[in-house]
């Protein structure tokens, strides 16, 4: 409860009043400030009664303009807020946008006249939300004054802040500043070969190989120096992780046997060409993307932060590759032209026009965008895809036919779990039957 | 000046009242309660335009109280409701059934308080007894506003 300017000041004289009045045992001023207090309890106990009034009656009606949404994209949400004004009641209500979203632009705040009708206004309005995850509205904030009192109240009532927004993770990264352009990269780490190129040269130290000491420049300046040298290797392998949905039952020995068989290859990458990407996802969902890390400590905080069981928004069931059935199409058009047969000609046909019926209706899903695009900022010669192969697969195929367009190889690794006692970790080739 | 306006038929009668209570009690300071009435209309008349317009009336009024009060506390009481009526009337918040039902109210409340302070010797207990009501009061607000609050906020 806020006094505005003229209540704070009625309240001081009448605080001078009395205390005038205790002090100087007049009855006259006791009179006129005990009146004067009572004048402005009253009109509290008004306002109060009022401010209730017209908060009990507020109603919100939101409508996203679409949900779930993606993270990063805007989303118009309309309200429609209606309620009770009161003469003499100035009232300002604002639509509380849920938590890690930005307003881009738009109003979600109504200031209306004192009006004693029941009102409907409508805030429109454009939300970025930052974060995946569910988001549900903040709620309303009311805020009603009069003459001489304002207050504000927030309604978080279960039906102030429908509806929940679900934000959907997006494998849209930021472009990497990192050698795009060239397909090869210095190895700085010390090499036992010599030969390629010398990048630095330094002072000799007790331990160092004395077959790479430069003996001219260490003649020259009267001490040993080493070179070092710079050797060209290719680029380390990108490592997908394929966690399993927290929604269904998944093999949680298995489950433990893939991570650590994929912290393990991330170590040796580390170790072994000095950085690793690891790119983490949920079924068709990408969930985050490990680029580039050269800190062992720094990446197994992140794959501690994320390597558990994951919700996923979007779910695939057989969903098939565009190009994996317009070469169906085409090996069909093939088998049609070379056989005479006329029955196995119109099953040909039949299934040709079934597969063209599919390419119709099933649009390129977001997935493959994604990992089409996530994919395009890094380079890799191998990958490696744990996953725990539950549940449906097809998503795997959206991810392997785009490293395969690339000539990238690909190393499956599906720990099996449909099969009791066999918990080896097995390498499927890459055309194996439930992988495309 | 609009003799139609509520504020204007209280200050009539306010003008009224104490121009005859002074002349019937032929008090010693006439010329004080006259004095400071035509004070309460100049400001009441010359702040017609100004925000806040509630503060400058009661500060004017006052001491137009006071001076009434002290020559006698009826005439002090009825001031006080004439002044609540021309503010109210000012301000706007003298229109609807439940404004003048406030109002008589606000008069019911000051007769009390009055009658409180006539049976009283010194301003000690009237004084006590407004302080205990005024707390009692916010004191049940409090709750009030407290268990609304919560029910704002789904628990």
């Amino acid at each position: 409860m806020l006094l505005r300017r003229c209540t704070q000041g009625l309240c001081l004289i009448s605080l001078l009043l009395t205390a005038s009045a205790l002090v100087l045992d007049n009855m006259a001023v006791l009179l006129a400030g005990g009146t004067l207090i009572a004048g402005i309890l009253g009109q509290y106990l008004v306002f109060d009664r009022r401010l209730q009034e017209i908060v009990t009656s507020v109603e919100i009606r939101r409508s996203p303009g679409r949900n779930p949404v993606r993270k990063g994209t805007p989303v118009p949400v309309v309200s429609m807020i209606t309620f009770r004004g009161s003469s003499r009641m100035h009232v300002q209500i604002a639509d509380l946008l849920p938590p890690d979203t930005i307003l881009a632009d738009g109003i979600t705040t109504v200031t209306t006249r004192p009006d004693p009708s029941l009102q409907t206004h409508r805030c429109s309005y454009r939300i970025i939300p930052v974060s995946h995850g569910s988001k549900q509205f903040a709620g309303i904030s009311v805020t009603v004054r009069n003459l001489f009192f304002e207050d504000s109240v927030q309604l978080t009532r279960e039906r102030d802040r429908d509806p929940v927004l679900v934000v959907l993770p997006t494998g849209l990264f930021a472009a990497p500043v990192s050698e795009l352009s060239d397909g090869t990269r210095d190895n700085r780490k010390v090499s036992v070969r010599s030969g390629a190129d010398i990048h630095s040269l330094r002072e000799y130290c007790i331990g160092d190989d004395l077959r790479h000491v430069d003996w001219k420049i260490s003649a020259k300046y009267d001490k040993l120096v080493i070179r070092k040298y710079a050797g060209v290797m290719s680029h380390p392998p990108l490592v997908i992780i394929d966690l399993p949905w927290n929604g269904a039952p998944y093999p949680e020995k298995e489950f433990n046997r893939m991570v650590s068989e994929a912290t393990g290859m991330v170590r040796h990458t580390i170790e072994t060409y000095q950085y690793v990407s690891v790119l983490i996802i949920s079924g068709p969902n990408i969930l985050h993307l490990i680029r580039e890390e050269k800190n062992i400590p720094r990446c197994f905080a992140e794959l501690r932060e994320w390597m558990h069981p994951a919700d996923r928004f979007v779910h695939f069931y057989h969903m098939p590759d565009r190009s994996d059935l317009r070469s169906h199409v085409r090996e069909i058009e093939n088998a049609a032209e070379q056989t005479t047969d006329t029955q196995m000609q119109a099953f040909y046909e039949l299934l040709r026009n079934r597969y063209l019926s599919v390419l119709q209706f099933q649009r390129a899903p977001v997935f493959s965008g994604q990992v089409a695009r996530t994919l395009s900022q890094l380079l890799m010669t191998d990958a490696y895809l744990f996953s725990l192969g539950c549940g449906d697969t097809s998503h795997i195929r959206h991810i392997v036919r785009p490293l395969q367009s690339r000539m990238i190889r690909v190393h499956l690794r599906i720990v099996d779990a449909t099969h009791a006692g066999n918990y080896s970790t097995r390498d499927y080739p890459v055309g194996s039957p439930g992988v495309r | 000046m609009n003799y139609q306006l509520p504020e204007y038929r209280f200050l009539i009668v306010l003008g009224a009242g104490i121009t005859g209570s002074t002349v019937l009690l032929a008090a010693p300071a006439w010329y004080l309660n006259i004095a400071l009435l035509f004070l309460f209309s100049g400001v009441l008349f010359l702040t017609r335009n100004r925000p806040d317009r509630g503060f400058y009336l009661v500060c004017s009024g006052e001491p137009l109280v006071v001076a009434c009060g002290i020559m006698n506390l009826w005439t002090g009481l009825f001031a006080v409701c004439m002044l609540a009526g021309v503010v109210c009337g000012a301000l706007g918040i003298l229109v609807s059934r439940g404004d003048l039902e406030s109002y008589a109210l606000f008069c019911g409340s000051s007769f009390l308080f009055a009658l409180i302070i006539q049976v009283s010797n010194h301003v000690l207990l009237p004084l006590l007894a407004l302080g205990i009501t005024t707390a009692i009061i916010l004191a049940a607000r409090s709750v009030r506003t407290y268990q609304f609050r919560k029910q704002c906020t789904g628990a």
